[in-house]
């Protein structure tokens, strides 16, 4: 495992560049967790997250070439992909995702059905399941996570679309107050 | 650019949530791109975001990075042959990712890219053949709009005409009618016979028409020219037309007659008649 050795994410760029899978497995042990739990947020689903982990790491070797490391980092770019890679998924999977809303119908356990209730065994994830309130989290996951646009959280949440923009600002700076005690 | 008002509008938050459209977002990028404060807000939630993503961190099932490591291989033997859909999806991805810095990404470029093409690519086909379609059609609709007008305005002069003959008949009517109104026959005199003209003259308004029937057509240069006669004396009375499309011509007001008589002039009428070129006269009765 990583334990024994640390490289630094140019380190690890390189390495991934040069093709090395001592580097790549490093890479998995690393950061597969970060990506199987946003893949799992977004599927609802352990084997599905597990298929798209695997279509994530794969679309990470074979894009490596092109990541820039004056343009972010490496974690950005990574998560970046595995968000876009389960919500592909999701998508094609519920092929509309705004049916499946139709047919949950449009009040807030909707939404609560469609956010992953997590397995809590992160201290810092307690305090903030504990201290977003439940809006705030059902407005994060259904943008992030589920990848909704603004209308169709508009109509999910039952609010006004001018809202949702207002709500999700509250929501990052609440989350923001969190981490700092964190 | 108000900064501070920016950074506070919300805009980057929705933004790194992935909650804008395309073009906003895009707007945004360039705003990070632009100002320093705006790009380090916009690091600064992308870091609360991932924070956040972290904690949901579950470590996946063992046998996945087993079956990962053994695609992984498979890949490499099959990295001869690329694979074009693949390169271009993470090509996508590295293309977003970098032009903009941060999490928030369009959906799945891949399939964004791909139906977007055949989207294009069809709209296109379909935008072009419409457009010649509506060129033709616009070529069309331009010749008949202008053959149209033309025909509108031919009505508009026929309608005109027909207005004006109308209203000239009523008004004949009317004057026909008119009791005030005295007609006057005047005939051919002496080679002129058969020579036939009328005069319809109101010795109160003084308003004096003449209908010309049977009149020689004039020769070049030549006009018919009424006269009033009064004590001897002959009195211009005004020219008129041998072939009108009126029937009644209005000339001069007339004073006093007792005789209307018309002679062939110069045209344009003279200040003395030719007396022997009178063509009609008649006698004004009672």
């Amino acid at each position: 495992m990583g334990a024994a050795v640390t490289y630094t994410e140019s380190e690890l760029v390189l390495g991934l560049k040069a093709r090395n899978e001592k580097y790549f497995g490093y890479l998995y042990d690393h950061y597969s967790p970060a990506l199987y739990g946003i893949a799992l947020k977004v599927l609802n689903d352990e084997t599905a997250a597990g298929d798209v982990l695997q279509e994530i790491f794969l679309k990470i070797w074979r894009g490596i070439e092109r990541y820039d490391a004056e343009k972010g980092r490496l974690f950005t770019w990574m998560v970046n992909i595995a968000r876009n890679t389960a919500i592909d998924t999701l998508r094609s999977k519920a092929h509309k995702l705004g049916q499946k809303l139709h047919e949950l119908g449009p009040n807030a356990q909707a939404s609560d059905q469609l956010t992953v209730q997590p397995v809590i065994d992160h201290l810092g994830l307690v305090k903030v399941v504990e201290q977003l309130n439940k809006e705030q989290r059902v407005i994060i996951d259904l943008a992030y996570y589920k990848g909704c646009t603004q209308e169709e959280i508009a109509k999910i949440l039952d609010i006004p679309l001018g809202t949702v923009k207002t709500r999700m600002r509250n929501a990052i700076i609440q989350l923001r107050n969190i981490l700092k005690q964190i | 650019m108000d900064v501070q008002r920016y950074i506070s509008s919300g805009v980057i938050e929705n933004h790194v949530t992935g909650l804008l459209s395309e073009t906003e977002s895009r707007e945004v990028m360039a705003a990070i791109q632009q100002h320093p404060e705006i790009r380090a807000a916009a690091d600064a939630i992308q870091q609360d975001m991932e924070r956040y993503i972290e904690m949901w961190a579950k470590k996946p099932p063992a046998a996945l990075k087993r079956q990962l490591m053994e695609r992984l291989n498979k890949d490499d033997v099959e990295e001869a042959i690329p694979v074009v859909e693949e390169q271009a999806a993470t090509f996508a991805e590295v293309e977003s990712f970098s032009s903009n810095g941060s999490m928030s990404l369009q959906l799945s470029p891949l399939k964004m890219w791909q139906y977007g093409a055949i989207a294009a690519s069809v709209l296109l086909l379909v935008s072009t053949t419409l457009n010649i379609v509506a060129y033709s059609n616009a070529d069309n609709y331009k010749t008949r709009n202008t053959t149209l007008e033309a025909g509108q305005v031919e009505l508009t002069a026929e309608r005109d005409a027909f207005k004006e003959q109308l209203d000239h008949t009523q008004k004949e009517n009317s004057l026909m009618k008119d009791p005030a109104f005295k007609w006057v026959k005047m005939l051919g005199v002496g080679k002129h016979s058969g020579a036939v003209a009328t005069i319809c003259w109101n010795p109160e308004s003084k308003e004096t028409f003449v209908l010309a029937q049977v009149l020689p057509e004039p020769p070049e240069g030549k006009q018919y020219q009424l006269w009033a006669i009064v004590n001897g004396k002959l009195i211009d009375a005004g020219i008129f037309e041998r072939d009108s499309a009126k029937a009644l011509q209005k000339v001069k007001n007339v004073e006093k007659a007792q005789v209307f008589a018309v002679t062939l002039e110069n045209k344009g009428g003279s200040q003395t008649p030719t007396l022997d070129q009178m063509f009609v006269a008649g006698k004004v009765a009672g």
